[in-house]
């Protein structure tokens, strides 16, 4: 099976199950968590289900391509339920036949796993999902989201593609996956992930980030007085891989590094309270006067 | 009787909860039933990665008649001046299920309150169930619970189904959408289906029949020897460890083995990489061959058994495969440099902003250790080996090994010294001096190793007190307490007798000032102290005794010994009684005039001159009784008890006990604050040596107490 076919068989699966299938978000993040339609929407009471490919950035994770698993580039698949519907594992279970997999024909396990995000003012319990005794999905029921507790709860469910493709394939390296006929994941990555590494880790202008974070940071606020909620999450996005690239360049002390974490956190908390409460006072005043 | 069953049925729990919860579970519900009057039997818990359940035997059917009495307010607020009940009363009737006139007043130990009492009892058990059963839910301690959905249940994970049945008729019960029934689910994937219970007694062959295991001591045991008949089919021999074999039980609904291999070149890694990659990250059992050597082959305990499992084989040693070329790889890099090289990169990595790096620790470790070994004592070979072991104490930590292993830590250093060729016993020190690696873990075996821990761990402690960050409540971000643990469990199981003070003070003086000051290091001890009484709490002895031997110590082992020793004399006949003259002999002896002796011709009255005769033989037992307890109670690993019991105290003690005769008579004959100021000075003095000549047996004024009870 074809990367592009996993993704699409994906599509299709979260779409049978009423979720809307987004396009991935075109501003830098480190994971689909950050994803607005994962951040502020796992925020509040209303309904939502999205899923999709999401590519993320971590610039301290590449290997300029050497190691087989590991990248500052890489792709995950995201699926967000809220509420957190019953039977949720039997539904991820069901979604792997899609993919040639059938769990009863592996060995399958639901190891616990608790995920925080300090940067997100985010936390949730989990599991890794093993097959085999490999790590192909994360499974996190979120708990707090932006510094708020989530009511009613959603679950995230992340499946690395790359591994899940490498296995279905058979290949040991990310780059030798077959995207699509005759096009291996190396010749649309690999030349990318050498320079982004070179750049990361090598050439990072560090005066440039910390400006950059600097202005970015005040946008943010800026932009927040101004209610402009979406535009302000965009620039603490903007931060974030500010940060993560100061990070990855090995310019900050451990103090300066919590520091850092602590601001995108503050940012990233306000949006999520900017976000919230106009729609938690509309609801609450319909609910007044029906 | 009839029998009640309560499934609680579960998204995958962590594995450390199924054990927590197997007597966590059948505990509550006892207490709950007992609450409600309930009459049963016995109880079986079972608890697996799905399912949390209770089998309650011999239920009555009707709660047990008894006098409910709840207390109210104070009588001076439940009643107005004319006598009428206030509101505050007739609110607590109501709640009380009883009129206001029935209200009674009741003296008590904080005054007079009313009371409400009414019988209770006699209601149908099979209606008081349900909201029993939905309160143990909600009430099942777990140290974090979650919330899923639009529910406002929190639990340990999301609930999946409910079983509660007594007999063959099923309890309404109601939490979070799900309503209780009688069908249970098998295997997730063995038995998918629902299965159907017709009656409660039928719980256990029903999930063996499709496919679950549910209780642990049965599952633990099919662990163990399916994995050890999978090494043994291949000629090889299970590596024990029953950590794994507990975490694995509780993985797994349906344990079977599978054995896997890799390539054997990897062979020449060092044992512990090869473990703790198949340990720790894949729970994968490491097997061994006749020789002891580590076989390349392991086994895994796979929760499904499926039609073909070769499939599953390739997938766990695929995943191994990586994880061992990573180890690999590091291995290689590492030994490019020597650990001497590795330990310059410490100045690089933080220990604290205010503590500076680990190459700032590690030299004032270096230097807190030779005064320890000056202190301690250490021989020549051992001097030599840590003149050796000193520079390169933790330079692994600069390594990529331990970067990614943490868990490594000073194994790598050994075998690191080891592959350069360093002397066997700067190896060992090199991993004895970074344990014990957590509560309850083992402790260094060697003297150097000793060294380095407990200067290694004070240095923390001291270092996080002098710049203000000592733990408080249960907040410790930098692992003070437990760097407190590890070096006093240190210092007592190699029996030093240095007062804990020096040890301190040894360790302090590395700090440049002022960090070290005078009351960092009163404060450290007074710390240590209290944690000392808490492991000695932990060896099960009561709180008053402990009090006696830490007041009544100085050095740590001294304390233990001493706390042993008076537990023992507690109940011993005739020792209690003398502890209360003893503490009346005390009290009076804090007038006496510290500078004045006994003055035997000043005596007045025929009972001084026995009492004061007494003394010297009353010493001798308190030095014969410290005697039997360093010889009887070798140096052990505080917190969990010495391997002996004290024996043979009692001639010891008879001589102690004597002393009580001439007191008595001594109490009984004489006035102590006479008009006579000679006379009375020498009364005090001589008690005063009453109170000292007991003094080495600890501060037993804190026992005086419990002997009047």
């Amino acid at each position: 099976m074809r990367f592009q076919d996993v993704t699409m068989a994906l599509d299709r699966f979260w779409a049978e199950r009423g979720c809307v299938i987004a396009p991935p978000h075109d501003t830098e993040v480190g994971a689909g968590t950050f994803y607005p339609t994962t951040f502020l929407r796992a925020l509040g009471p209303e309904p939502w289900r999205v899923a999709g490919i999401a590519p993320s950035r971590r610039p301290a994770d590449g290997r300029y391509g050497d190691n087989p698993y590991r990248f500052q580039y890489y792709y995950q698949y995201q699926v967000v339920l809220k509420p957190s519907p019953a039977n949720i594992q039997e539904t991820y279970l069901a979604s792997l036949y899609p993919l040639g997999i059938d769990p009863g024909a592996h060995d399958l396990r639901f190891v616990e796993d608790n995920w925080e995000s300090p940067t997100l003012g985010a936390w949730g319990l989990g599991w890794e999902v093993w097959m085999d005794g490999m790590e192909i999905t994360q499974f996190t029921y979120f708990q707090q989201v932006g510094g708020i507790d989530c009511a009613p709860v959603s679950v995230e469910l992340t499946y690395g593609l790359e591994r899940l493709a490498m296995y279905l394939q058979g290949v040991e390296h990310a780059f030798d996956v077959e995207v699509a006929q005759g096009v291996r994941m190396g010749e649309l990555r690999a030349d990318f992930e050498r320079q982004h590494c070179r750049y990361n880790f090598e050439h990072v202008d560090a005066e440039l980030q910390r400006l950059l974070f600097e202005r970015f940071e005040g946008e943010t606020n800026r932009l927040l007085g101004l209610e402009l909620v979406h535009p302000a999450y965009e620039f603490a996005l903007r931060c974030s891989h500010a940060f993560n690239l100061l990070d990855a360049r090995g310019v900050l002390s451990h103090t300066e590094r919590q520091g850092y974490v602590q601001r995108v956190r503050r940012l990233t908390e306000a949006c999520a309270a900017a976000y919230l409460m106009p729609r938690l006072s509309a609801s609450a005043s319909a609910s007044e006067e029906a | 009787m009839p029998t009640l069953l309560f499934e609680i049925g579960t998204e995958e729990l962590p594995s450390w909860y199924v054990a927590q919860v197997e007597t966590a579970l059948p505990a509550l519900m006892g207490q709950r039933l007992a609450s409600a009057g309930i009459r049963h039997g016995a109880l079986r818990s079972f608890a697996t990665p799905r399912r949390l359940a209770v089998l309650v035997f011999d239920v009555g059917s009707r709660s047990a008649q008894r006098e409910e009495v709840r207390r109210g307010p104070a009588a001076s607020a439940a009643f107005d001046e004319g006598g009428t009940p206030t509101k505050a009363a007739i609110g607590f009737a109501r709640a009380s299920g009883v009129e206001p006139s029935a209200l009674r007043v009741e003296e008590t130990e904080r005054g007079s309150y009313v009371f409400a009492r009414r019988e209770v009892g006699g209601e149908d058990v099979a209606e008081l169930l349900p909201a029993l059963l939905a309160g143990v839910v909600r009430d099942l301690p777990a140290p974090r619970k979650m919330r899923w959905g639009s529910h406002d249940l929190a639990f340990v994970r999301p609930l999946a189904w409910l079983v509660a049945l007594l007999d063959d008729q099923v309890l309404p019960l109601s939490l979070t959408g799900l309503e209780a029934g009688r069908a249970t689910r098998g295997h997730r994937f063995l038995h998918p289906h629902a299965v159907e219970l017709q009656h409660a007694l039928d719980y256990p062959d029903a999930l063996a029949a499709a496919d679950v295991v549910a209780d642990r001591a049965v599952r633990r045991e099919a662990v163990i020897d399916a994995a050890c008949a999978a090494a043994a089919a291949a000629g090889l021999e299970l590596q024990r460890d029953a950590l794994l074999e507990a975490e694995v039980t509780d993985l797994v609904e349906s344990p079977s083995a599978i054995l896997g291999s890799f390539d054997a070149a990897f062979l020449d890694l060092p044992e512990a990489v090869l473990s703790t990659v198949m340990i720790h990250h894949q729970r994968f059992f490491p097997t061994r061959r006749d020789n002891g050597g580590l076989a390349n082959a392991f086994v895994a305990i796979s929760n499904n058994r499926v039609p073909d499992d070769s499939v599953v084989r390739a997938g766990y040693e695929q995943v191994l495969r990586g994880r061992l070329d990573d180890a690999r790889f590091f291995w290689d890099a590492d030994r490019r440099e020597t650990l001497a090289q590795h330990a310059w990169a410490l100045a690089g990595i933080a220990f604290h902003k205010e503590l500076g790096s680990m190459a700032d620790k590690v030299a004032r470790v270096a230097k807190a250790t030779r005064r320890l070994a000056d202190l301690l004592g250490a021989s020549k070979e051992e001097a030599a080996t840590l003149k050796q072991a000193l520079p390169l104490f933790r330079a692994d930590l600069a390594t990529q090994m331990v970067y990614e292993l943490p868990e490594l830590e000073g194994t790598m250093g050994c075998a690191f010294a080891r592959a350069e060729g360093l002397p066997e016993s700067v190896a060992v020190a090199l991993e004895d001096g970074v344990l014990p690696r957590g509560p309850g873990a083992g402790l260094p075996t060697t003297r150097v190793g000793a060294l380095l821990s407990v200067a290694d761990r004070l240095d923390t402690v001291v270092g996080f007190f002098a710049i203000g960050r000592r733990p408080s409540g249960s907040a410790d971000p930098f692992g003070v307490r437990r760097a407190s643990l590890g070096a006093l469990r240190t210092l007592t199981s190699q029996g030093w007798r240095v007062p804990l003070k020096k040890v301190v003070e040894a360790v302090a003086g590395s700090f440049t000032a002022p960090l070290a000051e005078a009351e960092v290091v009163a404060a450290v001890e007074a710390y240590l102290w209290d944690r000392v009484a808490g492991l000695l709490a932990d060896e099960d002895l009561p709180a008053m005794v402990v009090r006696a031997a830490v007041q009544g110590s100085r050095s740590v082992i001294g304390a233990a010994r001493r706390a042993h020793l008076l537990q023992a004399l507690l109940s011993l006949p005739g020792f209690a009684d003398l502890l209360t003259l003893h503490k009346r002999a005390a009290n009076l002896a804090k007038q006496a005039d510290a500078a004045l002796n006994v003055r035997p011709g000043l005596f007045r009255d025929p009972v001084e001159a026995p009492l004061h005769d007494a003394l010297p033989q009353a010493r001798r037992g308190v030095e014969r009784l410290m005697a039997s307890a360093r010889k009887q109670l070798a140096p052990w690993d505080l917190g969990r008890g010495p391997n002996a019991t004290l024996t043979d105290l009692d001639a010891a003690v008879a001589e102690v006990v004597r002393l009580k005769a001439p007191l008595d008579a001594f109490f009984e004959g004489v006035l102590v604050m006479v008009d006579d100021a000679e006379v009375r000075a020498n009364r005090l003095a001589l008690l005063a040596e009453v109170a000292e000549a007991l003094s080495d047996l600890g501060a037993l004024s804190q026992l005086e107490a419990v002997a009047e009870r």
